[in-house]
Parts: C-alpha cells; structure tokens; sequence
C-alpha cells in the first residue's frame, strides 16, 4: 500500500503487559485517512497505553503499529514524529517557563533540525520565519495575544490549545489527542471543538480519547471501544452504543455511554 | 587601575567563565559537580603545548579547551547514562578522579606544580571572559537554547517532539567543559603556574553555587551570579573574618526566600517591557 | 603488612559507614543530598574538642557537641529542606552547601584554621594479636558504629515508627493518604543523620586524635561515595560501601602513596556509577531527585 492510500493509523495484533499483567491484548484498529476517530471506554480499559505505544513512550510486546503505511513499531520515539504521528497528554504537557511563542518553536524542531538550524540566533532577528510561522498558528486560533505570555501563567482552556497549536506545528498528521475536553468550561469546549474542525479541514486525522460523549459525537465519526485493553466495538457512535458488550462494560461507571 | 582591583576583576573574570561552564549543561537540567576536573585538563594540556613545543599561548589555549571537550564527549557517553544526583556523583567523582591523575603525573611536575613560561596580561583575561559572554549570549537566541530548556523541562515531551536528548545533553556537557578547560588555560597563562591542589572540589562546588544562586532560567544569571560572589566578599572585607559567615547566612536565607534564584525568565520578561513601555 | 592495613582500613571505614548511614537517611527517605551533614560531622568533633578544651569531661562534651548538631540539623530542615519544594531540585543542594560554609567559618573564628590535637582518651591500651595492634578505642568506635546501624536496621524494618519511615520513603503521597503525619517525620529525621554525622566525627577526633573547621569535607565527600557504592537508599549497602571506601583508602596509600588515595576511591565511584548506579546491593531507582 501506498503512503498516500494507506490509513493514517493502523495497529495489528498489538500486546502489551505491565509487571504480568495485560494492559493491551491483541488489538487490531485501523484509522483510516480523514476519519476522525474516538477510542472509548472505562478508567483503566488502556486507551491511554495505545497512546503511548503508538508514540512510543513504550516498547511493544506483539504486534505492529503503521503510520501513514510506515512501520513505527521498533522507530525510536523521536523520529516517529517524523512520520506525521504527535499526540497531546491527559496533563497538558507544555514547558512551563517558556513563553508561548517559545513552546511552539520547540513544536517545529522536528522541522527545523539540522545543524545550520540549531546554531543561527535566530532571536536577534525579530522577523525571523519560524518566529513568523508560529505567530500566525497562533493568530489563526484566535490565540495572538497570548504570544509573549509565560505559559504558567495562562488559564487551562488556553494551554490546551497552545498544545494543539505545537503539534500542528510539528506538521502533525495524526494528532492523538488525551482527553481534549477535559476540565473546560462549556465556551472553551466550544473553542476547541472549532479548532479541531478547522484542523480536520486541513486534512489532520484525529484520534481522540474522550469521556465527553456528547463531544465525541460531535466531532467523531467512529468509535472504537476498549475493555480489559481489549476491543469490544467499533462502528459509528450511534450504533456501538447499543451494543450490548458495551452497555455491560459501562455499567455503574458511565451511564452516558 | 590599582593592583588590587586589577586583582578582583581577574578573578571575576575567570568566576564568570566557569560559571558559564556550570551553567550550559545546568540549562539542559545536569549538575556537572566536577567541572575543575575539566579545568585542570585546559590548564595543563595547553600549559605543556607553551612549555614543551614553544606553541604560542593564543593557540595552546583553545587545544586546550577543544581537548577539555573532548573528554567531556568521551566522558560524557557512559557518565550522562546516569542522572539527577548520580549524574552529579559521577561528575563529582571524575573530578576529583582527573585532579588527583595530575597530581600523580610527574612530567607536569606533580604535587611540585608546573611553571608556565608565557603570560597572558588581565586585559587579555578581560576580553576572553568577554567573549565568552557574547557567545553565550548569542548561544542563547538559537534553537539550540531551546532544546536545551526543552530537555530540562520536560525530556519526554522534547522527546517525542524529535528533540535527541542524549544528543544535546552530550552536546551541552561537553561544550560545558570545554568553555572549563578554556577558563583553565587562560588561568595558568595568567598566574603563569598550574598546580593540581587548585582544581579541588570546592572549585567546582562553589562554582554550582554562583549559577544556582544568579539563576539558571536565563542567561544573565551565571554572570550575575558570578558578579555577586565574587565582589559581596570583597566589600564585607570590612567585617573581615566574619565575611564568609555572614555570606554563608545570606546565601541560605537568599535561598529560602527565592530558591529560583536571582534571575528569572518572568522577571527578565517584565523589565523588557518596562523598556518598551518607556 | 597485609592484616594490619585491612584492620585499619575497617576502623577508617566504619567512620565513612556512619556518615554514609547518615546521607542515606536524608537521601532515601526525604531524597534530599543533605551536604550540611559534612558540617556537622565537623560540628561533631570540633565542639567535643572545644568543650573538653573548656574543662568538661569527654561524655559530657560528647553529649554537648551532638545536640548542638541535631539543632543545627533543624535549622538546616527548616531553612535549606521547607522551602525546596516546588523549585529546583538543585536548590538544596546550595543552601545546605551554605550550612557547610557557615559552620566551617563559625568554628574557624572560634578556634582558628590550624589543625588542632584531640586529646588521647585511652592512650596506649592497645589488644595485641598475633602480630596485629588493635586499639581499644578503635575497636569500641567500631562496635558502637556497628552496633547504632544494627539498631537502626531493625529499628526501620521491625517497629511501627520504622514502618511510617519506610512508607515515607516509598511514596509521600501515599504515606500522606494513610495518615502519616509527614511534618513530624522530617525533623526526626534530619535530627536522627545529624547524630549519626556527628558521632561520626566524635570518633574520628578520637580514634585518629586531630579535628579541624575542614575536617568534614573530606570524609563528609568519602561518605557521599560509600553511599553510592553500597547503593543508595540501603542502610546495610551504606554499611558495605564505607567498609569498602575505607578498605580502598587505607590500602592505596600504604601500598601505592598517598597521593593516588582520590583515583582509586573516586575511580571505584565512577566505575560502580557507570557500571551499575544502583549500587552494590541497591535496587534499580524507581524516584530520584536531587
């Protein structure tokens, strides 16, 4: 399969266990190009470990995992970003002490590595392109004005943007996105869920852990359900939830679902 | 300018260069306790090329600082494996382990010391600690800076943004050493002698404590630091030998009251626009 | 001779053991590399000469000197650990180093930079076997120094109190969860490493008959290294790593020279750091900090 044909995401036969216990069992999904995903289930189910796997913060026991049709699995886990792949975290993972625009520029490394990049100051020019690029990410989200701020001191809905942004900035593909909605205010629930429709526009491949359900139907045209580390369901929303795996797996956790 | 003063401003000179030292693998997040050690190479590497082959000063003393960073890569590789206090150990370790090495290597002269035929002036010690400061400025308006803030503030993320964190912590500790191995070269040009008693470890511990006390978030903090340490003493020379106890009481309180540190990235930003707002 | 120098090096080593016992207390349970405890080594033996010198008898003096450091130590917790959390890890680091100052220089305006004699407490009461000295001094030294660590080990793994510790050291929060009352613990603790740095150097004035302001910085340094080399967070590592410190300082010097005493005990740190950080008998770290 051709890069361009294949789907942004596709996982076979992934394993993967803590200390013996099985957090993944042999789990197969693909994300198909364009196709905004959710991966859904109760605490613990291992949707944050797919995350995990797929970015490679772990090492996988079994299995394969493609990214735009390229084998990831044994990529180490700063030249997987390379194939398009990034991700947020459930706890908003910014530098602290970096301004805004600070955050993003570290965002575009990925693009910006080679030694000439690395050794040209470029702060001493104040229109230096990079600087350019990432004020306009920012000013297309509407987030101009936070550029200079240090990034502790923002409010929460605005940081979670800001990591959306740096990813982007990477020339992410496929953003894996841990919890988005979590935590906002039902306006910046809003801000969000109009940021990410204008990234799916660009052609970004969303996959989205998220217990909000009535976000994930807003954004996800497919749901993918784990349990046990196990997947249970897949289908469009309306229907998995009447599944009847699905019911018995949110019992007394998530009426909602 | 006075003998005295003269005097002062050259060891603030060569406090501001080991603390830069100190501080471009503190930036990345690692405590090199041992950065004496990477002194000691500079000094008595650059300090045999003058003596034994007649090399001129202005080019024994940068082979000095490139062979001072090159150990520090070597030494780097299987040291910067461990980190956060091990990684200090290890460095605290390999610098009392390289002073002793000259201590015991008869054809630098031993514990006798080694005599240093050429001489470098102050003014030559000005403009290199000068220097040294305008590359460390404009080091830290690359994206390199950045990585290394990065690396510091979050490994994972910077990780998985396509940062090499083994590669830029090498990079920033064997630069680190290398700008050591530099102050040592110019040190035993200046003094016209090397001894291995100097490179001890409260050269290396208190030269942690200048960087750690100006600040590590900015750039200014290392010189200020330095400045601070360097000068607070001479002026409490007055009380004479209560100086180092009422400094020593400073620096705790100090600590307590701003553990971040003189400097800070906030409070630069706030004076930056204060400027512009002027 | 061979026997001699390892006798010798065990006595140097049990001094190293109590401070590295010391370090480790700070390090394992509080993780904190507390660099006042050189100081109050220090403290240790030369307040226990000041105030022999002064006319009080030795235990009296002893007992004198180590409270005065485990009062240090609480400031040392209140001005140099409190604040620390939430900034730099490194932060600790200074401040406590600006304890060793402090106290170097306290004690440098009261009794001068110079070396001075410690009086010999039981001088000339010597065990003979086969061919090998032994003093009495060294050999009580050795057995409280043993003794105190054989106390603790049990103390931290059969007692109640020992548990809190333990569960402390494991995890702070979940200590926090279970009740665990944590702004009590620290200053035991930091008044526990301080009595055993200071005892330390009580007897080390006595065993080799000298103190100094600087007489910390050396072996407070040697401590750090049996700490690591035993294993961090490991009482009984710590015990193995002074021994061994002791045995490889002693050793060097009568069969190399003295000056070759910083490569073998630092070289046998870096190696056991490059080689195996976790140490002799330590396991793998799981939460490290500076």
């Amino acid at each position: 399969m051709t890069a361009a044909s294949a789907p942004a995401l596709a996982i076979s036969g992934l394993s993967k266990s803590f200390a013996g216990v099985k957090a993944i069992r042999d789990l197969s999904f693909t994300v198909p190009r364009g196709v905004t995903t959710a991966l859904i289930g109760p605490n613990g189910a291992g949707k944050t470990t797919v995350f995990n796997l797929v970015s490679g913060v772990y090492g996988v026991d079994a299995g394969r995992i493609e990214v735009h049709g390229a084998d990831v699995t044994r990529m180490p886990s700063r030249k997987r970003i390379s194939t398009g792949v990034a991700r947020s975290f459930q706890n908003i993972r910014l530098m602290p002490h970096l301004s805004v625009l600070e955050n993003l520029l570290v965002g575009q490394h990925v693009r910006a590595s080679s030694l000439a990049d690395l050794v040209t100051p470029y702060r001493l020019f104040p229109n230096h392109r990079w600087k350019r690029e990432a004020r306009a990410a920012l000013e297309e989200s509407g987030l101009g004005r936070w550029a200079d701020e240090t990034v502790s001191a923002l409010p929460y809905g605005v940081r979670k943007r800001i990591d959306l942004v740096r990813a982007t900035l990477a020339g992410a593909s496929l953003l894996m996105l841990d919890e988005p909605a979590a935590g906002l205010n039902p306006s910046e629930t809003n801000a969000l869920r109009d940021h990410l429709k204008a990234l799916m526009a660009k052609g970004v491949t969303l996959l989205v852990v998220e217990h909000d359900m009535h976000f994930v139907e807003s954004i996800c045209e497919n749901v993918v359900v784990l349990n046990f580390g196990e997947k249970i369901a897949e289908g469009p929303l309306s229907r998995v939830r009447q599944e009847k795996l699905v019911r018995e797996a949110y019992i007394g956790t998530d009426e909602e679902a | 300018m006075s003998g005295y003063l003269t005097g002062v401003l050259v060891v603030l000179a060569f406090n501001v260069i080991a603390a830069y030292a100190v501080y471009l693998p503190l930036a990345a997040g690692q405590l090199n306790l041992g950065i004496a050690g990477f002194m000691a190479i500079g000094a008595y590497a650059a300090a045999f090329l003058t003596n034994e082959y007649m090399w001129p000063m202005w080019a024994a003393i940068p082979v000095g600082a490139a062979l001072a960073g090159l150990v520090g890569i070597l030494i780097g590789i299987p040291v910067l494996r461990t980190h956060g206090i091990y990684l200090a150990m290890a460095t605290f370790a390999l610098g009392q382990v390289i002073a002793a090495v000259f201590l015991n290597l008869e054809v630098v002269g031993g514990a006798a010391g080694y005599p240093v035929t050429d001489y470098a002036g102050p003014y030559v010690v000005y403009a290199a600690a000068a220097g040294v400061v305008v590359l460390m400025l404009l080091i830290s308006r690359t994206r390199f800076a950045l990585c290394l803030t990065a690396v510091k503030s979050d490994a994972t993320v910077a990780d998985l943004l396509g940062v090499s964190v083994r590669g830029v912590k090498v990079a920033a500790f064997a630069l680190g050493a290398a700008v050591a191995g530099f102050g040592g070269a110019l040190y035993a040009h200046h003094y016209s002698f090397v001894e291995a008693q100097h490179f001890n470890v409260l050269l290396s511990v208190f030269t942690v404590l200048y960087v750690l006390f100006g600040g590590t978030q900015t750039v200014w903090g290392p010189l200020v630091g330095a400045a601070f340490f360097t000068l607070v003493p001479e002026l409490l020379r007055a009380s004479d030998q209560w100086r180092y106890a009422l400094f020593a009481v400073f620096i705790i309180v100090f600590m307590a009251v701003r553990p971040q540190g003189l400097v800070t990235a906030s409070l630069f930003r706030l004076f930056r626009r204060k400027a512009e707002a002027a | 001779m061979l026997a001699q120098q390892i006798v010798n090096g065990l006595m140097l080593g049990a001094i190293y053991m109590l401070v590295a016992v010391a370090f480790t207390l700070a390090i394992g349970v509080l993780n904190f590399l507390n660099f006042s405890l050189p100081g109050l080594f220090m403290v240790g033996g030369m307040l226990a000469f000041g105030l022999m010198k002064a006319g009080w008898p030795f235990l009296l003096a002893a007992a004198g000197a180590l409270a005065a450091a485990a009062f240090v130590s609480l400031l040392v917790e209140r001005f140099a650990y409190r604040p620390m959390q939430g900034g730099d890890p490194e932060v600790p680091l200074v401040s406590s180093l600006g304890f060793l100052v402090l106290l170097e220089n306290l004690m440098l305006i009261q009794f001068g930079s110079d070396q001075q004699a410690f009086p010999a407490l039981l001088p000339d009461l010597n065990i003979r076997l086969g061919g090998l000295v032994i003093g009495i001094a060294q050999l009580i030294s050795l057995a409280l120094s043993l003794g105190l660590v054989a106390f603790l080990s049990w103390y931290l793994g059969a007692t109640a109190a020992g548990r809190r510790i333990r569960t402390v050291a494991e995890n702070p929060e979940t200590a926090r969860l279970m009740g665990i009352d944590i702004a009590r613990l620290v200053p035991q603790l930091f008044v526990a490493s301080a009595l055993l740095a200071a005892l330390a150097g009580i007897l080390f004035a006595v065993n080799y008959q000298q103190v100094s302001p600087f007489m910390g910085e050396g072996v407070g340094f040697k401590g750090v290294a049996a700490m690591i080399v035993g294993g961090m967070g490991s009482i009984w590592g710590a015990v193995l790593g002074g021994l061994l410190i002791g045995l490889a300082e002693v050793l060097s010097i009568s069969f190399i020279g003295a000056d070759v005493v910083n490569i073998s005990v630092y070289g046998l740190l870096l190696l056991i750091l490059i080689v195996r950080p976790q140490g002799l008998v330590g396991r793998a770290p799981s939460r490290e900090k500076l």
